[in-house]
């Protein structure tokens, strides 16, 4: 064996690509599509450099998020199969470099959108933070299995952010964006827990699979999907958005509530088995992209 | 052992690199962000 793979953690200074690994860049993308979104709907436009600063910062932030998450959760990401090759858990990087990298993220992001943007999205990019690490990370996660249902909010701040980003105030739209992020996150989470439910077992995470077992979680999937589509097709009837974007919401949310109802219908207990959940957790992904970004073209429409 | 101590110079070598073309960058975006602040056009 070479002497490098003996070495502790300490010995060796963690690799560049292991702080990258650290901000969860797969979840990133997500968050700064969302971020953009509501950045782009807004009736104000900002110029491009401080576009690209605000969107930066929600990166930043969102990396800053996945990093202290890591860090809090290292002993936990080891039991599991799913997170055991992180930086952390691996050994590949000291937990005081995550902590160090993490904090150092989110005070250069907060600071960045103050100056770029105003002090109004800095406050509300500071809370996404204290929301996601605090009250989702530390608090809800190991405790209850409410844990996505109140820790949504956090994934949900984006859009509000980076439409506060480009006018200065909140509005009925980026609400609504919220709102939808926020009720969209219990059935996409619950997909995904259905099919690693051991992992979150072996880890004592109580997510509802493992608390209220198969029929009950996939129940609540059906449940949340419900609001969640109204959510989602609601700026339309109230004037926010225009007929393009409500009919593709229409459409897009109807698949995902036939998706869900499968999923309800759905009987089996083996992850190899469990198509449906694998198909509305993949789906999930995709519609929350596309409603976005139907959402921008029917802003740019108009 | 020679072999970790030159992993371990490669790795802060590639990592003080990374960083120093962040602050660059940093400061070039600082630039930008007055510029568009203080409404100056190009």
């Amino acid at each position: 064996m070479p002497a490098i793979e003996m070495t502790t953690p300490a010995a060796l200074p963690a690799d560049w690509r292991d702080f990258v690994a650290l901000t969860k860049p797969r979840v990133m993308s997500l968050v700064v599509f969302s971020g953009l979104c509501g950045l782009l709907v807004a009736p104000v436009q900002l110029p491009l450099v401080l576009s690209f600063s605000a969107i930066l910062c929600i990166a930043l932030a969102a990396g800053a998020c996945g990093a202290l998450n890591q860090w809090y959760e290292s002993e936990i990401d080891a039991k599991m199969r799913r997170t055991a090759k992180r930086p952390l858990p691996a050994g590949r990087m000291d937990r005081q470099s995550a902590l160090h990298f993490g904090v150092g993220l989110s005070f250069f992001s907060v600071l960045l959108m103050g100056l770029a943007t105003n002090w109004l999205a800095a406050l509300l990019l500071t809370a996404s933070i204290l929301f996601y690490v605090l009250i989702y990370t530390v608090w809800l996660k190991p405790r209850t299995a409410q844990n996505i249902v109140i820790g949504g909010a956090a994934g949900a701040f984006p859009p509000l952010i980076g439409w506060v980003a480009a006018t200065g105030h909140f509005a009925a739209l980026p609400l609504l964006l919220f709102a939808i992020i926020f009720l969209w996150t219990p059935p996409h989470f619950w997909a995904l827990s259905l099919f690693v439910r051991s992992d979150y077992a072996a880890a004592g995470i109580p997510m509802l699979p493992v608390v209220a077992g198969f029929d009950n979680t996939r129940r609540q999937i059906l449940l949340y999907s419900l609001p969640m589509a109204a959510a989602a097709v609601a700026p339309w009837p109230l004037g926010l958005a225009g007929a393009v974007y409500g009919i593709s919401a229409a459409v897009l949310s109807f698949v995902f509530l036939v998706l869900a109802g499968r999923v309800a219908r759905s009987r089996s207990t083996e992850p190899t088995e469990m198509g449906a959940e694998k198909h509305l957790f993949a789906y999930s992904v995709f519609y929350l992209f596309a409603l976005f970004a139907v959402l921008v073209a029917d802003a740019w429409l108009a | 052992m020679p072999k970790l101590e030159d992993e371990i110079v490669r790795r802060q070598r590639e990592r003080a690199k990374i960083t120093a073309w962040l602050l660059g960058a940093f400061v070039i975006l600082l630039f930008f962000i007055t510029m568009a602040k203080t409404g100056i056009n190009w």
